[in-house]
């Protein structure tokens, strides 16, 4: 087996040797590419990789599938967890429940849409995106305090060992979808799903119920992203969800799952994630105006999809 | 003038040769070889066509056909050999599909290469555009479908300006089948299964065609796995295997048999049918697994444990829609009529479509429906897994060596095997089959007979529809069907292929089908209940605001009104043309953001530099969409990355918002031409010229390659330059909306193009335009978008927080939706 071949199976290895390469360029070029700016990194990419492995479910389920509605998501979840917290612990115990509430909804009403009124998903997204986002007005205008849960502090800022809390759970999130796609039977449903639904139908793939699942991953791990990113970031504003829509679908296609659904890797989604955020480090270390660093990403992810464009899913005659 | 220009000399470069006469061939081999890695698909074929001549070309799966078919149509590049028609010998590194178009050469493709979106006469010029000379071209076209339709099939009853997705799968037979037929300029005809769909009489009549064709000199190669067809219809018989000639003979001097033999070699000594009749029905029945009723069948059949149960009629008359009402009744979903006491297992003859998943190997494709028969948290073990297929695998006789390898990489054959093993694998007591021998080689044929005999040994009931009368001698009973249900039921006594085929052929059928064109106008009020939908909203939502403010209606209310309407409508428009491409652009709003800049900085400032900068961009987003068709990349991924570079510049060039808008501009949008407001005068024009551009010939050509991009490039069309036309147009259209917020601000924000994108794409979307691509609504999407944009005003006339603008535009967008499908069934 060549290296080529090698690559070729394990497509999340390109954006390791990105992450690797990029790392290394980066220590030995600048000082100030320390290891604490390394942990800054790695919580940044955390936070993308929980929403991004979301998204990974969603776009796996195939037909140029993408879930439009993350952004507000994360943006609603945020102010309810400011909200209903209020600051406290005991506060927190009720904003939890409304946290994954707005996740669970949202992914079941994005579901209901695609599958019983069969709406193509990136337009039902996009409708109840349309719908978070009155919600997240409301809630903006209700929204005086930036008092954050000490708890909830913890869990987002804390460094057991020196590592962030938040790349523990990444990391374990990974290892769980990594199960989920690879060992068990729902991860041979939602590949067979992403490849030729009427196919999996036929064969008694529950392709309905397959697919809900990966609406609702994609909301509720927004959703969690949405409130632990309120205590990071010290509170919730309008927007705040707006940069994790193409970072997220970023990180997914630079990590090698398939645009085109049926196969997925959550490996590659967390270096994906990692790889993109290294690269906006890089740009703010660079001295990069803002303008010109959105010109790069949006430029590094075109040029990874027209690399790794011709998919196996394009079959010759 | 949008089409691929032919290597200019292709044609010239043709050694000039006599002018044809009857001796010299239509059709010259030489030589042809072509191999694809170790195996040799067309080896040494040398045969001449005369003018005249009809040669049926026959050959099991594998065997060469398609190899020769692509050659000839200028797909493939043949290793070896040369290549004459009509005595001039072609220059093979040129020769294109548009280069044997010009030589005459006409394919009637096998999978039918019509585009569904486009209506029959608009598919007729894809197909042969060379007629169309000015911009009122679609009348002549109307005119020269019908009558190359009625020349071949008269009283056909279609209508030419419907959408081809509107018509039967016979009536688009006809129309694939005179697209090519037709034309004049016609020197060779090559049918590819073409009456796969056709009743007797049509096949009858595409046999009348094909004899009166070659008397007037033209050569046609008839190529099909109907035997008895291809007897009667040709002259001289070919024979492919393994790449080889096997067989060139005058039609009446080889049987059936003949060519069965020349085809498979030794293996076939039989034909399809090889269950001794005695055997028919013998076995003992077991348990009652499956009842059906009305509306499935006119009579209650109850189907047995054990039988083989074929579903005959003529094609189309609803025996799919029984396997897959069986289908669902076995998965507990409530079916009216269809009632199965046990699960069932699904094989499709559709390999593509309905078999198998293109990512995976042998094993996972035989695997699936037994690990989708247990629970989702089912833990997967690659050893048990391997347990579980190998046996029923082997049984199938598959090598071992192909248990490891992608589906793809197996023959059409093997691929149809391991899906039969997957139903095997799933043991469940009742087998539907869809025409699982649809394209597969006689002796897989043969081996499928046995494994269907074996299954229904082992007490499974096997519901079998095929697409090959024959193959019911192998049942041990017959569903006959007719318009959409189980009428009669033949019995093994009564079974045999001509009680088959007369009680299913009868003149009763033919009369209904002739009838069934009168349910059309009920169709019809609904489609265009559905264009006015659009409208009508948009309409009520100004009558309201009208209502509640009468000001609305004044000439400074519409300009008001409207005003702000304009650069959505502009947005809108340009995204509909990607839409018709069947791609989302997630850019567009931004792109009309950075014209925006553009326009109110350098345009104003530096006029010339203006010009340039935004022709420089309008290029760069053009390319864009070639970069998408070139590379085969999603454009929703693409174009969301491309926002952030349209962005990005106009944010680099001017960070906060400020500018001027250019002296003209800011004078144009205080005109009141026609006593008319100028916004509203815009969005007219601007959807005029949407629906003109649709309308004309660059528009069929981009909705074309919207709904079936194989089928332009098969007539010769570039999918990159259509690519490059659709993002031209569409950036061209946010361009101007890039103006609007110019000369409506008098200044210019980066931030305040990107809000129309996905705003943009809902008004694409209640205006009426398709999705999945190819159908497109000019004057529904700007509707859409001034209704969308009336929302804001509505709210605020109303006295509601324009908090809850975001929520209403999603709350409409479902809205229709669902007015949509309901008004779709």
């Amino acid at each position: 087996m060549t290296a080529l071949s090698w690559l070729r199976r394990r497509r999340w290895a390109f954006a390791g040797i990105g992450v690797l390469l990029l790392w290394g360029a980066l220590s030995a070029t600048t000082a100030r590419f320390s290891l604490a700016s390394l942990s800054g990194v790695a919580t940044s990419a955390s936070f993308l990789a929980v929403v991004a492995t979301g998204q990974m479910f969603a776009v796996t389920t195939g037909g140029g599938n993408v879930d439009l509605s993350i952004p507000g998501v994360i943006t609603l979840a945020a102010f309810a967890t400011m909200i209903l917290s209020g600051g406290t612990d005991a506060g927190l115990l009720a904003a939890l429940p409304a946290v994954a509430a707005i996740g669970l909804l949202t992914g079941a009403v994005n579901a209901l849409l695609i599958l019983r009124l069969r709406i193509p998903a990136i337009i039902a997204t996009l409708a109840v995106g349309y719908v978070l986002e009155t919600a997240t007005l409301l809630a903006n205008r209700r929204f005086t305090a930036f008092a954050i849960s000490p708890l909830l502090r913890t869990l987002a800022t804390a460094r057991p060992a020196g590592v962030p809390a938040i790349l523990l759970l990444a990391l374990a999130l990974a290892a769980a979808a990594s199960t989920l796609i690879g060992r068990t039977a729902y991860g041979r449903w939602l590949m067979a799903a992403g490849q030729n639904a009427t196919a999996a139908d036929l064969a008694g793939v529950p392709v309905g119920r397959v697919t809900t699942v990966a609406f609702l991953l994609s909301s509720v791990l927004a959703a969690l992203d949405g409130a632990l990113l309120s205590a990071h970031a010290g509170g919730a504003f309008l927007e705040m969800g707006r940069p994790y829509l193409l970072q997220s679908v970023g990180a997914v296609v630079v990590g090698g799952t398939l645009i085109f659904g049926g196969s997925a890797t959550p490996l590659g989604t967390l270096l994906g994630a990692l790889l993109l955020v290294l690269i906006v480090t890089t740009m703010q270390i660079a001295g990069l105006p803002g303008g010109v660093q959105d010109m790069i990403q949006g430029a590094v992810i075109i040029a990874v999809l027209a690399a790794a464009g011709n998919g196996p899913t394009r079959r010759t005659a | 003038m949008h089409r691929v220009t032919p290597a200019r000399d292709g044609i010239a470069g043709l050694a000039a040769g006599p002018p044809a006469a009857d001796a010299v061939p239509v059709l010259r081999l030489d030589g042809i070889s072509r191999a694809y890695g170790a195996t040799l698909a067309n080896q040494d074929l040398s045969f001449a066509v005369s003018p005249g001549e009809v040669i049926g070309l026959i050959g099991a799966n594998g065997a060469g056909k398609s190899t020769l078919m692509r050659i000839l149509a200028g797909i493939t590049l043949p290793d070896a050999g040369t290549l004459e028609l009509d005595g001039r010998r072609i220059d093979l590194a040129r020769f294109s599909p548009l280069e044997a178009r010009a030589c005459g050469i006409r394919f009637v493709h096998q999978e039918l290469s019509l585009c569904d979106s486009l209506t029959v006469a608009e598919n007729f010029y894809i197909e042969r555009p060379q007629h169309a000379r000015h911009p009122l071209w679609r009348r002549p076209y109307a005119r020269l479908a019908e009558a190359g339709i009625a020349g071949i099939f008269p009283a056909s009853g279609i209508d030419v300006r419907r959408p081809v997705a509107d018509l039967p799968i016979a009536q688009r037979q006809m129309v694939e089948i005179a697209r090519a037929a037709s034309d004049p300029q016609l020197r060779l005809l090559i049918l590819d299964e073409p009456t796969s769909s056709l009743d007797a009489r049509r096949s009858a009549e595409l046999q009348r065609f094909i004899a009166a064709r070659a008397a007037s000199g033209a050569a046609v190669i008839f190529i099909s796995h109907k035997l008895t067809e291809v007897a009667a219809v040709a002259g001289r018989i070919l024979v492919l295997r393994n790449g080889r000639l096997a067989l060139d003979a005058q039609a009446g001097q080889v049987g059936i048999e003949q060519m069965i033999a020349a085809m498979a070699g030794e293996a076939a000594r039989d034909l399809a049918a090889s269950r001794p009749a005695g055997a028919r029905g013998a076995a003992p029945r077991g348990p009652v697994l499956v009842e059906v009723a009305t509306p499935l069948a006119a009579v209650p059949v109850a189907l047995h444990g054990g039988e083989i149960v074929g579903l005959a009629g003529l094609e189309g008359s609803g025996q799919r829609p029984f396997l897959h009402a069986l289908h669902a009744a076995a998965r507990r979903r409530r079916v009216a009529g269809a009632a199965c006491r046990a699960a069932a297992a699904f094989v499709s003859g559709d390999r593509v479509r309905e078999g198998v998943f293109p990512l995976w190997t042998v094993i996972a494709n035989a695997t699936l429906a037994r690990l989708a028969a247990g629970s989702a948290l089912t833990w997967i073990r690659a050893a048990a897994e391997r347990a579980m297929a190998v046996p029923v695998l082997d049984a199938m006789q598959l090598p071992p060596s192909r248990r490891a390898a992608g589906i793809l990489e197996l023959s059409g054959g093997n691929q149809q095997k391991v899906l039969m093993a997957r139903a095997l694998i799933r043991d469940a007591a009742v087998i539907l089959l869809d025409d699982p021998t649809r394209g597969v080689d006689v002796a897989v044929k043969r081996e499928f007979y046995r494994l269907i005999r074996d299954a229904a040994g082992s007490g499974k009931l096997v519901v079998w529809h095929s697409s090959e009368t024959i193959e019911f001698l192998e049942c041990d009973r017959v569903l006959l069907f007719d318009d959409g249900a189980v009428r009669r039921v033949l019995d093994s006594t009564a079974l045999s292929e001509d009680a088959i085929v007369s009680a299913a052929f009868t003149e009763r059928l033919a009369a209904r089908a002739a009838g069934a064109a009168g349910a059309r106008p009920r169709g019809a009020t609904q489609a265009a209940l559905f264009r006015a939908l659009p409208f009508l909203t948009a309409v009520l939502m100004f009558a309201v605001i009208v209502a509640l403010n009468r000001n609305a209606a004044t000439l400074f209310g519409i300009d008001l009104l409207m005003g702000a309407a304009v650069p959505l409508v502009l947005v809108a428009i340009g995204q509909m043309f990607v839409v018709g491409g069947s791609e989302i652009d997630l850019g567009i709003g931004a792109f009309a953001g950075l014209a925006n800049v553009l326009s109110a900085t350098f345009l104003a400032d530096a006029p010339p530099l203006g010009v340039a900068t935004l022709a420089a961009a309008l290029s760069a987003y053009a390319a864009l969409g070639l970069l998408i068709e070139a590379r085969a990349i999603p454009a929703i991924v693409v174009t969301l990355g491309a926002s952030f570079i349209w962005t990005g510049i106009g944010y680099a060039l001017q960070p906060t918002p400020g500018g001027s808008a250019p002296a003209w501009l800011a004078a144009a949008s205080g005109l009141h031409p026609f006593g008319l407001p100028a916004s509203l005068l815009l969005v007219i024009v601007a959807a005029g010229l949407a629906a003109l551009l649709n309308a004309a010939r660059i528009g069929v050509v981009l909705r074309g390659f919207g709904a079936n991009p194989r089928a332009l490039a098969q007539s010769g069309w570039s999918a990159r330059t259509a690519a490059l036309q659709r993002y031209a147009i569409a950036g061209g259209f946010a361009m101007l909306a890039g103006f609007a917020m110019t000369a409506i601000n008098t200044a210019s924000d980066i931030n305040a193009g990107g809000s129309y994108t996905l705003l943009g794409i809902a008004a694409v979307v209640v205006g009426g335009s398709s999705l999945a691509g190819g159908r497109i609504a000019p004057v529904g999407v700007v509707c859409g978008a001034i209704t969308l944009s009336l929302i804001g005003s509505l709210l605020g006339f109303l006295g509601v927080s324009t908090d809850y603008n975001a929520a209403v535009q999603g709350g409409l967008l479902i809205a229709i939706l669902i007015l949509r499908g309901a008004l779709r069934q």
